[in-house]
């Protein structure tokens, strides 16, 4: 009767040993494996200006960045601000039409900065839907105040985008953004007329 | 040892089942999606809420028009292709505003906004039940997307138990022009 008591507390204190251990090695191992992943999340590449990055959904070449005062579509800016105006080259590698572009280029080094706006080159008007397999001249332009002092190099980051043929909530495929894939670095010029 | 064999056999042929059960679950976005309705170029394609019928296709590498009183040429790196449609809408007024070009890779080519404010484009009519209403297409896609197309049409992008009507584009009936003029009075 003793020996079997005895024997069952012990039993029990080896479970409660074995959950405890247990326990802290998963701790442990989401800890370092959280490491891991922060650590390998900093190896993104620079790439010159020019070079196409494969962000996923989009294909996107920075060429070249200027301030100015004028819009690509010839309008002026509002008062009180100035433009800061990315040329690149967008291609739409999804299976459909899409303007869902905005958050495909981040500017890194300039504060408070908004989406950008994008303008179609070949029409210098507003850019609405990419098609898949067509390769647009585009300017993304972003609005900043006018005594706003910029860095003389613009650190652009181009954010990639995953395919999930089933996503999390509706078992629909869609896309979905990740962290910057690509980092360009660029002199800013200062263009009189940004739309030329 | 007698016993435990039949339990981890009965374990495997219920995980069996389940597996199977969940990779052939149908997704929900299926289970909601469109309820379609196909036919031939030049037919007349009736789905419950609306029919559609095309009437003309043609492809151009440059479109002209007229906006605002003002001149408007534009110009692609692939070809614009131009859908003429005849809707009729059935007890309810509809605006049939989605209408996308599924091309030769499967690919699919929403209507351009390139050409808005052009005349007689359907996506800016609504269609009213009893008057058959004309309007014009208008797509932008690469030359190799030119074959096998057909023209999907519902009343808004990515209907959800809603009717689509999916039109098969005969290759052999697409009208070739340089210069295509999107006049008053449709191509």
């Amino acid at each position: 009767m003793k020996e079997s008591l005895f024997g069952r507390a012990n039993r029990a204190f080896t479970t409660k040993l074995l959950a405890g251990v247990g326990g802290l090695l998963a701790a442990f191992l989401s800890f370092a494996l959280s490491i891991y992943q922060s650590r390998t999340a900093g190896e993104v590449p620079r790439v010159d200006p020019g070079a196409v990055v494969d962000a996923g959904r989009w294909k996107v070449a920075v060429t070249s960045v200027s301030v100015g005062s004028q819009m690509p579509d010839g309008s002026r800016v509002s008062p009180g601000k100035k433009a800061l105006v990315v040329d690149l080259v967008l291609e739409n590698r999804s299976a459909e039409s899409s303007n869902l572009y905005g958050d495909a280029l981040k500017i890194e080094n300039v504060p408070d900065a908004a989406k950008p706006l994008f303008y179609l080159m070949r029409d210098r008007a507003l850019l609405w839907d990419v098609q898949p397999m067509m390769p647009e001249q585009v300017k993304a332009v972003w609005q900043v105040r006018q005594d706003q002092v910029l860095p003389e190099r613009a650190k652009l980051a181009v954010v990639g985008e995953i395919f999930k043929p089933r996503d999390n909530l509706y078992a629909a495929p869609g896309w979905f953004p990740t962290r910057p894939v690509a980092f360009v670095d660029l002199p800013l010029a200062a263009a009189g007329e940004a739309g030329r | 040892m007698r016993r435990l064999f039949p339990a981890s056999l009965m374990i495997a042929i219920a995980g069996a089942i389940l597996l199977f059960l969940q990779s052939t679950t149908p997704p929900y976005a299926m289970l909601t999606g469109p309820i379609r309705t196909s036919g031939a170029q030049g037919d007349t394609v009736a789905s419950r809420t609306f029919s559609a019928r095309v009437d003309k296709v043609v492809r151009a590498k440059t479109i002209a028009y007229k906006r605002f009183g003002k001149d408007v040429e534009r110009e692609t790196s692939g070809v614009w292709l131009l859908v003429a449609v005849e809707a009729r809408a059935g007890s309810q007024t509809m605006p049939i505003r989605a209408a996308t070009i599924r091309g030769a890779s499967g690919r699919l080519y929403r209507q351009t906004r390139r050409a808005d404010g052009a005349p007689q484009l359907l996506s800016a009519k609504t269609v009213q039940p009893g008057l058959p209403t004309t309007g014009l297409l208008v797509f932008e896609l690469p030359e190799e997307e030119l074959a096998d197309m057909s023209l999907l049409l519902s009343g808004q992008y990515g209907p959800q138990l809603q009717d689509e009507i999916v039109i098969a584009l005969d290759d052999r009936k697409i009208a070739v022009r340089d210069r295509a003029v999107l006049g008053d009075d449709g191509l």
